[in-house]
C-alpha cells in the first residue's frame, strides 16, 4: 500500500488540526513504549505542561497511515499547529540548538549557574569515568528531570548547556535542569554492585507527614486524593478507615501510572511501613506524598475510637 | 553461511529497488544506497530539487518515494539508518 485511503487521510487531517501540539508515539506520555518516543516525551515535558499524544500501537491504521501521511518512516512524529516538525533525531537537534522555544512559542528564561558540590574522591572518580567514556569534545552532563530523576552522562556539548565548575570537574547542565540541580551533592559510594555515584538533591520533594487530624479534615473536605493502606489484608480486615484502598501490586501499577502531582496519602499501623511505601513513590518522582503519623492506631486513639486497636 | 549469502544478495536487490523508487520520484538525482544489517540501509541523495528546502522537507521527498517499501506488516526495508540529502 503506497497511497493513503481517504477515510484514513481525513481522520489524520482531523487529528493534526485539532491539537496545537500532537505527538504520534508508541505508548503514552506516562508510559512510552520505545526509547525514541520516551526521548521526545522527555524533551516536550521541558517546554509544555499540556500536549496531546496518539498511541500508534493501539491503532494499526494510524500506525501505518501516519507514515504515508507525513512521508516519514518512523515513529515518533511531532505535529505543531498542523505542520509536521520531525522525528526523534530532528526534535533532539532542535532542542540542542535552542530552536524549540520558537516552535512552541515558549519564552526562554535565563538560566542560573547551579552550585554543585563534589568531594575530592568523587571528583577524581568523575574525571576518570568521563575520560574512559568519552573522547575530545565530550563532556560530563548532569540533568535533573521534571520528575527528579538525576542522570550523569558523557556527551557532546550543546549550545544550550550551562557550564559548571566544581572541584576541578567541568559539568554541563541543560537549561531545564539548572534550578533543580542547584545545591546538589554528588558522592562516590560503594555498594554491593560496585562503585557508583549517589546524588543528594535538597530540592527534591520528600514524603510529607500528615497528622490524623489533618487526615480527618482532608477526608471530610471531599477533595480528590489517593488513600492507600499499606498493611496486610488481615490487618485491613481487622480495622480500617473508610475510603482507604489496600495496597498490592495492582494498586502499585495503577498509582505509578498516575500524574506525578497526584496527592497520595499512605497509612499503616504505626507509621514506618507507610514511610517505606512512600519512598517507592518519591523515587519515581511523585511530588505530593504524605504518610499518616502514628498510623491507624493514632486514628483509633484520637479520632475514632470505634475503629478497633490491635 | 548460505543464509548469509542469500541475505546479502537480497539486500543488494532491495537497495536497487530503493534507488529506482527514489529516481522515479526525483528524476536526475545522484543516489547511493548502502545496505547495512538485514533490512537496514543508508541513503545519500544529491538533487537540485533540495535547493531552498529545509532538512525535513528534503527528507520527506525521499521517504515519500520509498514509503511503499517501508510499510506493511513485514516490509523489505525495516529502517533507514542514515539519510543524507545534498544540494549539488
Amino acid at each position: 500500500m503506497t497511497s493513503l485511503e481517504d477515510p484514513i487521510r481525513e481522520k489524520l487531517d482531523q487529528l493534526v488540526q485539532s491539537h496545537s501540539v500532537l505527538l504520534f508515539m508508541k505508548g503514552n506520555r506516562q508510559a512510552p513504549q520505545c526509547g525514541f518516543s520516551a526521548r521526545v516525551i522527555s524533551i516536550l515535558d521541558n517546554y509544555l505542561d499540556d500536549y496531546a499524544t496518539v498511541d500508534v500501537l493501539s491503532d494499526g491504521e494510524v500506525r501505518e497511515g501516519i507514515k504515508l501521511y507525513s512521508s516519514w518512516p518512523t515513529i515518533p512524529q511531532l505535529y505543531v499547529n498542523g505542520e509536521f516538525i520531525g522525528g526523534c533525531d530532528i526534535i533532539t537537534e532542535m532542542a540542542d540548538g535552542g530552536e524549540l522555544f520558537g516552535t512552541f512559542g515558549v519564552e526562554r528564561t535565563p538560566s542560573i549557574v547551579p552550585e554543585i558540590h563534589i568531594g575530592d574522591d568523587t571528583a577524581e572518580a568523575l574525571l576518570q569515568a568521563s575520560a574512559q567514556n568519552g573522547g575530545p569534545d565530550q563532556y560530563l552532563h548532569l540533568s535533573v528531570s521534571k520528575d527528579w530523576q538525576t542522570s550523569l552522562s558523557v556527551a557532546a556539548r550543546s549550545a544550550m548547556d550551562v557550564e559548571v565548575q566544581s572541584n576541578g570537574v567541568t559539568l554541563m547542565v541543560d537549561p531545564f535542569s539548572t534550578d533543580r540541580a542547584n545545591g546538589i551533592t554528588i558522592e562516590l559510594v560503594e555498594t554491593a554492585e560496585g562503585r557508583g555515584f549517589k546524588v543528594d538533591n535538597p530540592n527534591a520533594p520528600t514524603l510529607g507527614e500528615m497528622s490524623v487530624q489533618e487526615l480527618k479534615t482532608l477526608l471530610e473536605s471531599g477533595d480528590d486524593f489517593e488513600f492507600i493502606d499499606v498493611r496486610t489484608p488481615s490487618e485491613f480486615e481487622t480495622a480500617r478507615i473508610d475510603g482507604a484502598v489496600l495496597f498490592d501490586e495492582t494498586e502499585y501499577a495503577r498509582l505509578s501510572a498516575l500524574p506525578k502531582q497526584t496527592k497520595i496519602v499512605f497509612i499503616c499501623h504505626h507509621g514506618p511501613r507507610g514511610v517505606n511505601a512512600g519512598q517507592q513513590f518519591t523515587d519515581q518522582g511523585f511530588t505530593n506524598l504524605h504518610n499518616v503519623t502514628g498510623g491507624i492506631d493514632a486514628w483509633s486513639l484520637t479520632v475514632d475510637p470505634e475503629i478497633p486497636r490491635y | 553461511m548460505t543464509i548469509e549469502v542469500q541475505a546479502n544478495l537480497s539486500s543488494v536487490q532491495i537497495a536497487e529497488t530503493i534507488r529506482e523508487a527514489i529516481l522515479e520520484a526525483i528524476p536526475g538525482a545522484e543516489i547511493e544506497v548502502s545496505p547495512g544489517g538485514i533490512g537496514h540501509f543508508e541513503i545519500r541523495v544529491e538533487a537540485g530539487v533540495f535547493e531552498g528546502l529545509g532538512r525535513v522537507k528534503q527528507q520527506q521527498l525521499v521517504y515519500g518515494a520509498i514509503a511503499g517499501l517501508l510499510s506493511g506488516s513485514n516490509p523489505p526495508v525495516h529502517a533507514i539508518d542514515k539519510l543524507d540529502c545534498i544540494v549539488p
